[in-house]
């Protein structure tokens, strides 16, 4: 049997996914930067320079694009197509149309942030990017899609493996997602500029549907999907359980497409509606945990990896902040929580506990099993992981705490109430208790961005060594062939 | 491939018989009993609030939630008893919550009393001071300061609110009327009117008018243009320079300044330069008006917390 894979290997096509995995690594080193300049910036303001290039307003948009679908992006572009090809043992159905998505998504991201920065935003979080681009994104879409499912459809295998289900439905929701959120009018022809087609509460109802099966789907299914396939890799071992997967991929899919209006509590919005968003958000619960469950428990029974492998580290304590943040979040959906954390830092941790815990902490462990095999070598250093790994892990709980500490205090000072009923405390008597837990997490952030540095340093080097052992093999078959000729 | 059906490491557990990519299978244990356990309580708990609360749409309305109303009084003072609503419950909230009800009773308390009785009055001064602090914070603070103290870059914009020099009167009459309808800071400018020497003159006498050591001979001469209908600057800072509340004049013998930068220069020659500046390009500036934004109760308690900042009139 492995002697049939490595037979396969060679008819793969690991060329996209080696361009994929580096733009991964590339831009979320410039997205983790700008998101810690911009820590910086709301720690110390004057860092702004009074330019407005770099102020927070706009480098605010560019960090969450790099992060999300530069790097989020380009990861799970690269391990879907090294997933759907290894699991299928075909090759892609086109080289060419994945080139294609290839230039279309660097492209979009590209000119992307380099709008915002300039001031061209649609002005709709996580959706940022101005007509034009939601053009160019939708086509490389389509693209992805068929390229995906013409794989699937080649594939040696009767049965589907579940990497790809998960796989599958991010692409099939961000689909439906982009388009429906993008519906805009643009002002003419030539104007980036647009209207959307909905407005007002349904147009807020209409974004927050989107933003949180951004987080759904993008964020959240496609990581499962890497992890269903990387994680028993890794491990060596066979999944925990079939059914689980089976049972909680549906209740999934079927229950996060209700909750987005929890993140309009307290508005506007009808009330009913975010009652249903809020109960379905506990729903969601026990279905975000089946994941955690079956990834967790594929390593039971070794759990001794954990001592002798970093790469395994990375995957399982991704999985524990997966679990952390899932569970954080439906409580945060509670209409009576909701009303102290929302608009608060408390958000931005919980985002940031999913983002940098589950999100990049899977992409790094993923990468670093992936990388040497794409280039087939062995990693260069491995100490060096064990050091992204601490790096990465200090980031994040320095990140975390200090958002629940500046998120929580900001929102029971403004609650507060003195001896007669007045308002016990001023806004800014607020922002400047959050003064210290703002500091820590731009230090949060430095740690992150070091791990990464240290990571793409080892990648290059991996990459360098492998290149190397090539010219040095050749050279000897060469000089072998050479004597037989003799 | 498919019919691979290998036992994992002697467990009982079967795998489902499939493997990918030569050695990826899955095992087919059953569904953890505290997950199902955990998962049906969650559809309890759903359940349950969807009986409560307002949650299903149907037909061109939704269910409104079992036993749970809240009665608030409308606008018309009438008792209005409605399901369970956000809206609602902050109404209901803002007329008898603890809080609004102990702040409710100051205010009235507050609202009957004239601004000496306030003033003469530790309680409510106590409470005057607790609201206004944060509404000055959070409307006044952007040019005041936080604290009515200038902060350092805002020199020459804004007035310094916590000191007792009052350009348009500290009495609490005249502080309302500012907080009220807003000020028009005005001075005009002298630098067609009067060439570079006579500036200089002139700065030379108001800057001795606050007992900073000047060139006598210069200060004569600026008097007499200050006095005299060349400046015409007795118009609004009167014949002693000590200024006219009803035109936001400045008293120019007190030593404070908000615009000219003096306390900033270091050598006479800066002092005098600042000085000279600000009669050479004179004065505009402007306080918005806050009746359109703030209660008259929140006027009234502004203008005691100012009164009180700055050591009122």
């Amino acid at each position: 049997m492995a002697h049939e894979a490595v037979a396969a290997d060679s008819q793969y096509n690991y060329d996209i996914i080696k361009r994929f995995a580096v733009m991964a690594l590339v831009w979320g080193i410039l997205g983790m930067f700008a998101g810690t300049y911009i820590a910086a910036e709301l720690a110390f303001p004057f860092l702004n320079f009074d330019t407005p290039a770099i102020t927070f307003g706009r480098l605010r948009p560019v960090h969450t694009t790099l992060v999300i679908f530069g790097f989020g992006g380009s990861a799970l572009f690269a391990t879907s197509y090294y997933v759907v090809q290894r699991t299928c043992q075909t090759p892609l159905s086109s080289n060419m149309l994945a080139g294609f998505t290839f230039w279309g998504w660097q492209a979009s991201v590209l000119l992307g942030v380099l709008g915002y920065v300039n001031g061209y935003t649609q002005g709709r979080e996580y959706a940022e990017f101005v007509w034009p681009i939601d053009l160019l994104i939708t086509v490389t879409w389509v693209a992805y899609f068929y390229v995906y499912v013409t794989t699937l459809m080649r594939r040696s295998q009767p049965h589907i493996y579940v990497a790809n289900w998960f796989y599958m439905s991010f692409i099939l929701a961000t689909a439906i997602l982009h388009i429906v959120n993008n519906l805009a009018v643009p002002v003419s022809m030539f104007s980036l500029q647009s209207y959307s087609a909905f407005s007002g509460v349904q147009d807020a109802m209409t974004q927050w549907w989107y933003g949180h099966n951004a987080v759904g789907f993008f964020l959240t299914a496609a990581f499962l999907g890497m992890m269903y396939y990387f994680v028993p890799k890794q491990a060596g071992r066979p999944v925990y359980s079939y059914r689980l997967s089976i049972v909680h991929f549906w209740a999934l899919a079927f229950l996060y497409m209700w909750v987005g209006a929890h993140h309009l509590h307290w508005t506007a919005l009808p009330d009913w509606t975010s009652s249903l968003a809020a109960t379905f958000s506990i729903l969601l619960l026990m279905p975000s945990w089946g994941g955690m469950i079956n990834g967790i428990m594929t390593l039971s029974g070794a759990w001794d990896k954990l001592r002798t492998d970093p790469i395994m580290l990375f995957l399982i304590t991704s999985l524990a902040f997966y679990g952390m943040s899932t569970f954080e979040g439906p409580m945060m959906s509670l209409k009576s929580v909701n009303a102290l954390s929302h608009y608060t830092d408390w958000t931005i941790g919980h985002v940031h506990s999913g983002t940098l815990g589950w999100v990049a902490m899977i992409s790094f462990g993923s990468f670093y099993h992936m990388i040497p095999r794409l280039w087939d070598t062995r990693l260069w250093s491995k100490k060096l992981v064990y050091t992204h790994f601490w790096l990465a892990t200090i980031g994040i709980v320095l990140y975390i705490t200090a958002m629940w500490i500046s998120g929580i205090g900001q929102g029971l000072m403004l609650r507060a109430f003195d001896d007669y009923g007045n308002l016990a405390y001023t806004f800014i008597e607020s922002v400047s208790f959050m003064h210290v837990p703002l500091v820590t997490r731009m230090l949060g952030g430095i740690f992150f961005v070091a791990g990464i540095l240290i990571m793409a340093f080892n990648v290059f080097m991996t990459i360098r060594t492998a290149k190397r052992e090539q010219v040095e093999i050749e050279a000897k078959i060469a000089a072998k062939m050479a004597k037989v000729g003799a | 491939m498919s019919d691979n059906n290998t036992q994992q490491q002697g467990k009982a557990v079967q795998t489902t018989g499939h493997a990918w990519d030569g050695d990826l299978q899955e095992f087919n244990n059953p569904l953890p009993r505290w997950w199902i356990w955990t998962f049906y309580a969650t559809i309890i708990f759903s359940l349950g609030y969807w009986i409560i609360y307002p949650t299903w749409p149907y037909a061109n309305t939704f269910t409104k939630g079992v036993g749970n109303t809240i009665t608030f009084q409308n606008s018309a003072g009438e008792e209005v008893t409605t399901h369970w609503n956000t809206r609602s419950l902050l109404i209901e909230d803002m007329q008898t919550g603890e809080e609004a009800l102990k702040q409710k009773a100051y205010l009235e308390k507050v609202n009957a009393a004239s601004y000496e009785e306030i003033l003469s009055d530790p309680d409510m001064m106590a409470f005057a001071n607790s609201m206004a602090k944060v509404v000055f914070a959070d409307n006044c603070a952007a040019c005041h300061g936080p604290g009515g103290d200038l902060p350092e870059q805002a020199f020459g914009l804004y007035p310094n609110v916590a000191d007792d020099a009052w350009l348009w009167g500290g009495t609490t009459t005249e502080i309302e009327q500012t907080i009220t309808h807003g000020r028009n800071g005005f001075m005009p400018a002298f630098g067609k009117s009067l060439n570079d020497e006579k500036l200089e003159q002139l700065a030379n006498y108001v800057l001795g008018l606050s007992g900073h050591s000047v060139e006598t001979d210069k200060a004569a001469a600026g008097q007499k243009i200050f006095q005299g209908q060349e400046g015409g600057c007795y118009y609004c800072h009167g014949t002693d320079g000590t200024g006219l509340k009803s035109q936001g004049a400045a008293n120019l013998t007190d030593a404070v300044w908000t615009v000219a930068n003096v306390p900033g220069a270091v050598k006479e020659e800066g002092k005098v330069a600042a000085v000279k500046s600000v009669i050479k390009n004179g004065i505009t500036r402007q306080m918005p008006q806050w009746k359109s934004r703030l209660g008259v109760e929140q006027i009234k308690l502004l203008t005691l917390y100012v009164h009180e900042l700055g050591g009122g009139e």
